[in-house]
């Protein structure tokens, strides 16, 4: 009885990466069908080209990359499908409210933003990517899917707009907000622990 | 000259700045505010930061 053949070892060793790629999709698509169907893609991809896989980076980076273009492929076929949904109750029920919660009566932060410390050292952190990813995967839908676009994908604000079907001004207050729920976040869960406050 | 702006709406333009260009006013009111507010600035700074690590999460690693 031979050993495996290569082919067979190495559709073995990338499925087993397919539980860590599936969490990896659903933390970004948060919908386990689409998830499901990045992770078939991707896999199914990876398998055509591993003869490219240099072996330079572990196999799940290699992986992961790849899954990384499947679900942004993704996030675009959904959002332009569910464009509209969900933007309403949450870009228009009181600019005002959400930022109270942020600002004194004077104007002031209530919770002051903090010195970073070394931010470009994150960049070269895997942990600091999965603290990425989960600030990420926790703003509202809109905000997530607005912030994407934008930051992400780098789209154009009057594009973006235009796309889900709502003003600028209202496009500008979800991106607002999404950038300061995302500083928070990774404050809070990265760079906060870090951080020395100066007196 | 501009008044001076709260920090509420110095982050505000602060965001508002990565979307279209700031006119004259908004501007010289920004950096009246920024020149006294170390927070402000960290929130400016944090803003650009979040910018390129967007991107470099696009292109990989």
């Amino acid at each position: 009885m031979p050993t495996l053949p290569p082919a067979n070892a190495r559709f073995a060793e990338i499925e087993g990466h397919r539980p860590y790629l599936l969490r990896y999709a659903l933390a970004q698509l948060r919908d386990g069908q689409l998830a499901e169907e990045a992770v078939q893609e991707a896999l199914v991809a990876a398998l055509e080209s591993i003869g490219s896989f240099g072996g330079k980076s572990s196999l799940r980076t290699w992986l992961t990359s790849i899954l990384r273009f499947k679900v942004i492929d993704l996030q675009r076929r959904a959002v332009s499908e569910r464009a509209n949904v969900v933007l309403d109750e949450e870009s228009e029920s009181g600019e005002e409210g959400w930022l109270d919660e942020l600002f004194d009566s004077t104007g002031h932060w209530r919770e002051a933003p903090q010195t970073w410390s070394n931010p470009e050292a994150a960049l070269e952190q895997r942990r600091f990517w999965e603290a990425f990813e989960r600030c990420l995967g926790r703003l509202p839908a809109a905000g997530s899917r607005v912030f994407f676009k934008r930051e992400v994908l780098g789209e154009e604000t009057e594009a973006i707009c235009k796309d889900e079907g709502i003003t600028a001004s209202n496009c500008w207050v979800i991106l607002h907000r999404s950038r300061i729920a995302l500083r928070a976040c990774l404050e809070k869960n990265w760079f906060g622990k870090e951080v020395v406050r100066g007196g | 000259m501009a008044d001076s702006v709260n920090c509420r709406e110095a982050s505000r333009l602060l965001s508002l700045a990565h979307e279209r260009r700031l006119d004259a006013g908004e501007l010289e009111a920004l950096q009246l505010h920024l020149d006294k507010c170390l927070m402000c600035r960290n929130f400016d700074s944090q803003l650009k930061f979040l910018q390129r690590a967007s991107e470099k999460f696009r292109t990989g690693d």
